[in-house]
């Protein structure tokens, strides 16, 4: 078990590393500089894009620019924002909490209603309700995040204005007690966190499906059925424990199409999380703070992949042999 | 996105809607839609909430672009030494009580207020002029803004209420430059950090606020609300009357509209042509309109033949039905341009209207300088060369694409193939000024200084903002002529010649100046925003009392 930890961590190091570089170096090819879009409205100006260009520090070498934020970067020194000039460290400080929270509402969602809906398209395979919830799961893999994103503004924030569009907190909802404040979140929460958990939680529905549907057809099942167990009792302690495994992976198989949806929703959603300080960053191509959440959503996505892995490894001692 | 700075040369306008927002109006505008009757006049309390697609950034405005909503914000903060007024002839005293120029019209004397204080308490005097000067010209600093003051020799104190500047030589736009373009900083509060330390510690400068504008921050949460108080400390009378005013940063149009028309916004900084339907349609919201100064045209690549030929610019202006595209593109809230100053400005050409719609003409034009169609495929060539044109515009603004669809099947009628390519917005930047095009859809601001140098001057013209690569003596000697003349009034007979020049040679295919369009919840009063500012008169905007 150690080697085949130690393996997979250098492997995960390994990758981590090669997406921050690939990020540089694509960052650094895309057309537009920092200095040009902080200074694009006095355009005439070659000597103000030099200066700019300095203070910046991008008139330094592509390999010493590299180096510096790579070793800043290890020591935990995210350096500062070219467009805004706050610490990195202190904007992905107040945005990663939030993203968090929106992607732990949204797997919660995904789980609240994959989970059921799959086991019970299992149990009832090949009928007309499996056909149903198959086409749906499809329908919603396929939709893009922000087009029911938006469906569901215009429904139940204009249609029907029952929840609110946008933000985390009403204004003035500062000045409330924290119970309010509490559910004014809650309140704000429920849109973006349906609507991704809804578009993620298409795969996972049909992915509960079948591997629920190949448990139910193992040698134990059967057993268990043959002892006379209710079909619910089957399922549930017999069926879903032993899908457990391939489930808990399945979490950090997610976790990009998690986050791929949260960088849309948050901007469609004006939710203050890292989706739309990388968004604004990519507009401004603010560098460091386009390495940063870069790097810490590559982090998390190998990480919950590592995680997923050596749970299984875990659970199924003939996974860590080679 | 891109910063349009409140007066600045030709400030290239960025990804559409959200900064066709930055650009101004010519004067006036009015409502579509009076509001409906106030019941009450004037008074005190509420609050006003405002929808703005971007976020302020900051609080420095030094260090920080002026986008949209950061300097209509920064201006509630802190006050300019004189205030420019949207008639681009008016100039309202703000922080100098008065000012005058030296007789050879090369020093400039500002006497402040007495009475104005930070909101610590601490008075404004010259000494905070002094030091927000060195702070704009500052090579540390990179002030964005800092070309603008390269005339200025040096800024004396002569006692805590006058400071004066002093000009290598006198030009037009001295006192604007210095006094309108660039608010005052505190030098008590924000002096203590070394220039070389503000691009590196912006928050700094929040920990470390002062302020002394109608309206102070009460708080900031990026990516979500910026929020403003009265200042009660705000030296002129009456006092704003609302209580409190939040910016909301809504990225998203389409939520935009949704919340003012829900009720959770009062005031959208920008609505599309597209929304007016909702806003007219919904009893409790109306539209500001007013004309901006932006102006949109298709600058033609003048290094690349056929272009640098006047004939066949002719002809291609000629050939685009103008009325037609901003007719469908904009419907009644935009109009064609003959040249880049609107025609309600006082330094518009009144005799210049645009060229016809004439694709005979056109045709003719350009048969005359070898452009026929030879091979039969419906596109004219010359000595096995196509006449076909790569046109630029940047994703993201509507207008600007389906105009450039348009101008595609309108040139394919007079035998020009026109290729549209819609690039997202740094990479059109980058490719114009690296030349790469042949037409170029933009958008430019016009400057109230009326300084055109950066676009049309010969010097501009290798990695400057001329991006067209316009070259003529004749425009060269107009530009600086304007530039020298100490009263910019009197420079009107030289605008008129470069307009007439312009027209003359179409280095541009002027297309429109359109309408800010502005949704406003019925509840909100006397809100009378100008290209200056979005939110220019806030302080004198009101509620109806919330029931």
């Amino acid at each position: 078990m150690g080697r085949y930890l130690l393996r997979r961590l250098a492997a995960s190091l390994l990758l981590l590393w090669l997406v921050v570089t690939l990020t540089f170096l694509l960052v650094h090819a895309a057309p537009g500089s920092p200095a040009r879009v902080l200074g694009s409205s006095n355009v005439g100006t070659a000597e103000q894009q030099t200066r700019l260009r300095h203070a910046l520090g991008l008139d330094r070498p592509l390999h010493e620019q590299y180096l510096s934020w790579l070793a800043a970067a290890l020591r935990g020194d995210w350096g500062v924002s070219q467009s805004q000039g706050r610490p990195v460290r202190r904007m992905i400080a107040e945005a990663l909490p939030n993203t968090l929270l929106l992607a732990v509402a949204a797997t919660f969602v995904e789980y609240a209603f994959a989970l059921p809906l799959g086991m019970w398209a299992a149990r009832r395979h090949g009928s007309a309700v499996d056909h149903a919830l198959n086409a749906g799961s499809l329908v919603l893999y396929s939709i893009p995040p922000f087009w029911l994103a938006i469906m569901a503004i215009l429904l139940f924030a204009r249609l029907w204005p029952l929840l609110p569009p946008s933000h985390m907190f009403s204004p003035g909802a500062e000045e409330w007690s924290a119970a309010a404040r509490l559910g004014d979140l809650a309140r704000h929460l429920l849109l973006p966190a349906t609507v991704l958990g809804l578009t993620v939680g298409g795969g996972t529905l049909r992915y509960v499906r079948n591997q629920l549907l190949e448990v139910l057809q193992r040698d134990y099942v059967r057993t268990a059925r043959a002892k006379g167990l209710s079909e619910r009792r089957v399922v549930i302690v017999h069926g879903l424990r032993n899908a457990a495994a391939p489930l808990l992976q399945l979490l950090g198989i997610n976790l990009p199409a998690l986050l791929n949806g949260v960088l849309i929703l948050e901007v469609v959603f004006s939710w203050p999380g890292l989706g739309r300080v990388t968004f604004d960053a990519i507009s401004a191509r603010d560098l460091p703070v386009v390495l940063a959440t870069t790097t810490l959503a590559a982090a998390l996505v190998v990480a919950g992949n590592l995680a997923a892995d050596l749970a299984l490894a875990f659970a199924d001692p003939r996974v860590r042999r080679p | 996105m891109l910063p349009v700075p409140p007066r600045k040369p030709l400030a290239l306008l960025a990804a559409g809607l959200l900064t066709v927002a930055a650009v101004a109006t010519a004067g006036c505008g009015g409502d579509a839609k009076p509001a409906p009757d106030a019941t009450a006049g004037p008074h005190r309390g509420g609050q006003v909430v405002i929808g703005s697609s971007t976020d302020i950034g900051g609080v420095n405005p030094v260090i920080l672009p002026s986008a949209v909503i950061t300097s209509e914000v920064i201006r509630q903060l802190f006050l300019p030494l004189v205030e420019e007024q949207p008639d681009f002839k008016t100039l309202k005293p703000s922080l100098a009580a008065s000012w005058e120029f030296s007789d050879d019209h090369r020093q400039l004397t500002f006497h402040l207020r007495p009475d104005v204080l930070w909101s610590d308490g601490t008075p404004v005097t010259a000494n905070d002029v002094a030091f927000t000067y060195r702070a704009w010209v500052s090579p540390e600093t990179a002030f964005e803004g800092a070309y603008a003051l390269e005339g200025v020799e040096r800024v004396e104190v002569l006692d805590a209420a006058t400071v004066r500047f002093d000009f290598s030589e006198p030009y037009s736009t001295q006192l604007l430059d210095v006094a309108t373009g660039a608010v005052i900083l505190p030098e008590h509060a924000w002096g203590a950090l070394p220039f070389s330390e503000w691009r590196n510690q912006a928050d700094w400068f929040l920990d470390h606020l002062v302020s002394n504008g109608p309206f102070r921050l009460a708080s900031w949460t990026p990516q979500q609300q910026i929020v403003l108080e009265r200042n009660p400390f705000f030296y002129d009378q009456p006092l704003p009357y609302l209580d409190r005013v939040v910016v909301r940063v809504v990225p998203e149009q389409a939520n935009q509209l949704t919340q003012l028309l829900s009720g959770q916004l009062d005031y959208v900084l920008q609505l599309s042509p597209d929304d007016l339907p909702q806003v007219e349609a919904n009893p409790d919201t109306r539209l500001i309109a007013y004309w901006t100064t932006g102006y949109n045209g298709l600058g033609w690549n003048l290094s690349r033949p056929p272009l640098d030929e006047v004939r066949v610019r002719r002809a291609l202006t000629l050939g685009i039905d103008r009325s037609t595209l901003v007719e469908s593109i904009w419907g009644p809230y935009g109009r064609v341009l003959a040249t880049p100053i609107p025609p309600d400005v006082w330094a518009h050409h009144p005799d210049i209207a645009p060229l016809p719609y004439d694709p005979d003409a056109a045709r003719r034009l350009l048969q005359e300088s070898g452009w026929v169609d030879a091979d039969g495929d419906g596109v004219r060539d010359q000595g096995g060369r196509r006449l076909s044109l790569r046109l630029l515009t940047n994703a993201g603004n509507q207008q600007r694409e389906d105009a450039l669809v348009l101008i595609q099947q309108q040139l394919a009628r007079i035998g020009v193939e026109a290729r549209p390519e819609v690039l997202e917005f740094n990479s059109m930047v980058e490719k114009a000024y690296a030349g790469d095009f042949d037409g170029l859809l933009m958008g430019w601001t016009l400057p109230t200084t009326f300084d055109f140098r950066f676009a049309f001057h010969s010097s501009e013209a290798d990695g400057g903002a001329n991006v067209i690569g316009y070259r003529n003596p004749e425009m060269d000697e107009l530009l600086e002529a304007i530039r020298a003349q100490p009263n910019l009034h009197d420079a009107a007979p030289l605008l008129a010649r470069f307009q007439s020049l312009l027209h003359e040679q179409q280095p541009y295919t002027f297309l429109w100046q359109s309408q800010r369009l502005v949704g406003v919840r019925n509840r909100v009063h006397d809100a009378r925003p100008n290209h200056l500012n979005n939110l220019f008169n806030l302080r004198q905007w009101w509620v109806d009392p919330s029931n």
